[in-house]
């Protein structure tokens, strides 16, 4: 809390300073507001992106301003995880005259703050909110950022004919449209491409104890060749555990939600899982050096992958300002952003040109390795591959 | 037959976690009328003692240890700071106090340590398979049964044989009474806070070594669940606690055994109604509190 | 004196209960507090353990005061109350509800043992009881055990709320003889009852009650010559 006061402080004075004797029109700032959640539920995600924006901002401000010329001064305000106070925030950011608002980590509050930004013509970015049909839903002025479920769906299922795979469970979880639609994504790609889903087994997110799915799993007959879910923790750590002791070894297949320390923790029990996330940090490679930096600024490196998707949103936001020419106008920047082309973040490369407003971006795809992370590829998924949001 | 069977073995290892739940928060609702919902957090706590004591380098067993005595300590010290100075307002004030404590500690959590979950490994052992009388049953399975077992045997000697326990039990049923017999009204309820806290953190080590990390929101479902055992069971009766968290876990694994696929969307909805069902024939709960006879 | 209580109000709410009561209990003696139903007796008993709200006045135990005391350092003094209703924990058995009348200190839990067979050789009743569960015995057994229980804190007075209510009446003669018994053991006793008759038979002196305050105060002789007892019972002193 008081390390996010402190840097929203230092942001102002450098923006106050910006305005001094030799900049004097207040064209020289672009004010970003940040509906966050710092506390509650979605906290462990939207902590991490505040994180990621400070340090963006703080790098673009230190060299100048974007074009050396245009600082950017954020606003960050506690949505307290609740879709209601999500709107009362954003409304109070928009009355602030933010140029671009960046919403909060899940759909319900995220949908609300880009309704409340697009009525102001103010364009609003979601750095994690990774389901697709967010941008459709809240409005032309709402742009998602973070590798959205299907384009990890399409990668798992390809990656699990790959393998050989032809016979696939899924664990799903009505809770949340990430952990039910992604693995109904990979399902769909996978049936398509002459896979087979027999059986879907569901569960509720943090009931802990899977001891009945696992049995019901040894039932199964055929046994599956491959088990595919996008739980997270405290889910997925917990399932694997159960199954696992139990004497199944049927490979697993996860998401970008599992990509934790805790996972890389399990131990023996982890080893040659498989998920999909934003990136891998390749030496030499944008993320690594994202990295990097981060540690520099922190004094700790990044435990989730939500600092880095952020850096991104403000290196999409610097791109659009750049080919804008300055012109801060909320539909000028809109269309700005709607038209980039691989523009350099630090997961690799971003396009929204021609992607409603849903970025093409690279999915990785790593395995475990002896408690550590390990690089299996970099795949942009075929376009045509990717099921309709 | 013996796929039954492990269901059986599932459903008791769950149930008696929920068992051990439902015994801490009856046991302070027995002696004060309060439903301390900051119960979850004394979970988290002895989540983060643990994480702490194996990031400063102490063996294993030690944190587990010290992660227990952490939440027996700091439920002691709940009461005191919390509850303490508003024991002579009605219960709905104390309710409102522990919602009050447990949003705090959220908050706390999030902001000095961390939002993002902290991973505490499990011994490797739990993952291992154990054959038992032809069945197949995880590690952590046996475990969380032994442990319950154990937990209830040491709670029932204390409360049977021990002057401490005997208060304890007086104190339930008759507590200005308890007062005229000279024993004092703080040290029992302390008694009963630390015995609250000791089932949270022993309950504690079973869910983490489920769920392999601690957050800060940790404690929420498992309070939600003992909360919902207690009523099942007759809140503030301790029979009443186990038996209710029993039957929960046996409720919730039979549905998510048994249960056609294309209903398991409906299993909370269907198991929440079995709950009011339940309740509905035995409005008290199934093992209601007996009253003190006045 | 050993008890003494001095212009206490006990009120509850808009409820005068206790209106200015002074009165004293000596060393040794058996006072009996009479007075018709909600004359404000058990409030007395009740304020000089610390149960009831006392708004003002003062008690003082051995010449000291314990108005402001909490009731388990009252207890620890060595005044104890048997209250109405007998109120014996019913889920505890006999045996733990006597233990449990011992918890008050180290020494007094030391002599649990000795203590329970004293009590049982008083209560011979309570002998075969000793592992039912307290709530299963007849009412006049459970006032026995409530007794009991008080006794096993060894206090140098007792107050005693009611202990005939609602009891047979060859079960009465056993509770009054049983008090008879108490004093030659040297136990102050404060007595809270509706028998009058019995009442006066065994105590020293007696005070009446009414509406919350003291309508007449003496011996038992003179209690019972001055004719005004009934007068007063009948609300007409």
């Amino acid at each position: 809390m008081i390390r996010f006061r402190t840097v929203s402080i230092l942001a102002t004075a450098a923006a106050v300073a910006s305005m001094g004797p030799t900049a004097a029109s207040a064209q020289d700032v672009l004010k970003i507001g940040f509906a966050g959640a710092l506390t509650g539920y979605l906290a462990p995600y939207d902590q991490p992106t505040q994180q990621g924006l400070e340090l963006a901002i703080d790098e673009i401000n230190k060299a100048g301003g974007i074009d050396g010329k245009i600082k950017i001064e954020l606003t960050t305000r506690d949505v307290r995880s609740e879709t209601a106070q999500s709107a009362v925030v954003a409304q109070e950011l928009v009355d602030m005259g933010i140029n671009v608002m960046i919403a909060p980590c899940d759909v319900d509050p995220a949908v609300a703050v880009g309704q409340i930004a697009q009525a102001a013509n103010i364009p609003t970015i979601a750095p994690c909110a990774s389901t697709p049909t967010l941008p459709g839903i809240a409005g032309p002025f709402t742009f998602a950022n973070y590798t959205a479920d299907n384009l990890q769906g399409t990668v798992l299922a390809d990656f699990a004919l790959e393998q050989g795979y032809k016979n696939a469970l899924i664990l799903i979880s009505r809770d949340t449209p990430y952990t039910e639609k992604l693995p109904l994504y990979f399902k769909q790609v996978f049936e398509a491409k002459g896979g087979q889903v027999p059986a879907t087994l569901e569960f509720k997110m943090g009931q802990q104890d899977f001891s009945a799915e696992v049995t019901r799993i040894k039932e199964l007959n055929p046994a599956p060749d491959v088990i595919m879910t996008a739980a997270y923790e405290p889910d997925f750590p917990a399932f694997i555990k159960q199954l696992r002791s139990s004497g199944i070894n049927t490979p697993v297949l996860g998401s970008d939600g599992i990509d934790s320390p805790t996972t890389l923790a399990l131990g023996e029990i982890a080893e040659g899982v498989v998920f999909t996330n934003a990136g891998f940090p390749s030496e030499g490679g944008p993320l690594a050096k994202f990295n990097a930096a981060f540690t520099a600024h922190f004094g700790e490196e990044p435990t989730s992958v939500y600092p880095a998707t952020a850096y991104d949103v403000i290196k999409s936001i610097e791109a659009a300002v750049k080919a804008t020419g300055g012109n801060l106008d909320g539909q000028a920047l809109r269309d700005a952003i709607d038209n980039l082309e691989n523009v350099p973040v630090a997961t690799g490369t971003l396009t929204y040109k021609g992607r409603e407003r849903v970025p093409l971006r690279v999915v990785a795809l790593n395995r475990i390795v002896a408690g550590e992370k390990t690089h299996v590829a970099d795949v942009t998924p075929k376009a045509a591959d990717v099921p309709a949001p | 037959m013996d796929l039954f069977l492990q269901q059986v073995v599932n459903a008791l290892s769950l149930g008696g976690t929920y068992a051990l739940l439902a015994l801490g928060l009856a046991v302070v609702f027995s002696v004060l009328g309060l439903i301390n919902f900051a119960h979850g957090e004394l979970m988290t706590l002895t989540g983060y003692a643990i994480f702490f004591a194996l990031a400063a380098g102490l063996p294993y067993p030690v944190a587990l240890v010290l992660g227990v005595l952490v939440a027996t300590a700091s439920a002691v010290v709940m009461e005191r700071v919390a509850f303490r100075p508003l024991r002579n307002s009605n219960a709905t004030v104390m309710l409102l106090s522990s919602f009050a404590v447990a949003a705090m500690l959220h908050v706390l959590f999030q902001n000095l340590i961390s939002a993002r979950p902290k991973a505490i490994p499990a011994p490797q052992f739990l993952m291992r398979n154990v054959e038992v009388l032809g069945l197949q049953i995880g590690a952590v399975q046996l475990v969380s049964i032994a442990v319950t077992a154990i937990s209830l045997l040491g709670l029932t000697l204390f409360l049977r044989r021990s002057t401490l326990g005997i208060a304890t039990r007086a104190a339930a049923s008759d507590f200005n009474i308890t007062r005229l017999m000279g024993i004092n009204a703080n040290l029992v309820i302390s008694t009963a806070f630390a015995i609250s806290g000791l089932l949270a953190g022993i309950a504690a080590l079973l869910w983490l070594f489920q769920r392999g990390s601690v957050d800060p929101l940790m404690g929420f479902l498992p309070v939600l669940k003992a909360f919902i055992a207690a009523v099942l069971g007759g809140l503030g009766s301790l029979s009443g606690a186990v038996v209710g968290g029993l039957l929960l876990g046996f409720i919730e694994v039979g549905l998510r055994a048994y249960l056609p696929d294309g209903m398991q969307a409906y299993r909370e909805a269907i198991g929440l109604t079995i709950v009011i069902a339940v309740l509905f024939f035995y409005p008290s709960g199934l093992v209601p509190r007996r009253e003190a006879v006045r | 004196m050993l008890l003494e209580v001095r212009d206490l109000d006990v009120r509850y709410g808009a409820v005068h209960a206790v209106r200015g009561v002074s009165l004293a209990v000596e060393q040794g003696e058996i006072v009996a507090l009479l007075g018709p139903n909600g004359a404000g007796k058990s409030s007395i008993l009740n304020a000089c353990l610390g149960l009831a709200p006392r708004s003002g006045g003062s008690v003082t135990f051995n010449g000291a005061p314990i108005s402001r005391l909490p009731t388990e350092i009252i207890v620890r003094r060595g005044l104890t109350l048997t209250p109405e209703g007998r109120r014996v924990f019913p889920h505890l058995t006999v045996m733990e509800n006597l233990k449990i009348g011992a918890a008050a200190n180290a020494k007094l839990r030391r002599e649990t043992a000795g203590r329970v067979e004293e009590m049982l050789a008083l209560f011979p009743a309570l002998t075969d009881r000793r592992t039912q569960l307290a709530g299963t015995l007849s009412g006049g057994e459970q006032q026995m055990l409530a007794i009991a229980r008080s006794l096993m804190s060894a206090p140098q007075a007792l107050l005693l709320d009611e202990p005939s209510l609602g009891l047979a009446p060859n079960i009465v003669d056993q509770i009054f003889d049983l008090i008879a018994e108490l004093k030659r053991r040297g136990v102050t006793i404060l007595l809270v009852e509706q028998n009058v008759e019995l009442s006066l038979a065994i105590a020293d002196r007696g005070y009446l009650l009414a509406s919350g305050r003291i309508a007449l105060a003496g011996t038992t002789a003179e209690l019972k010559s001055t004719g005004r007892l009934e007068r007063a019972y009948l609300g007409i002193a």
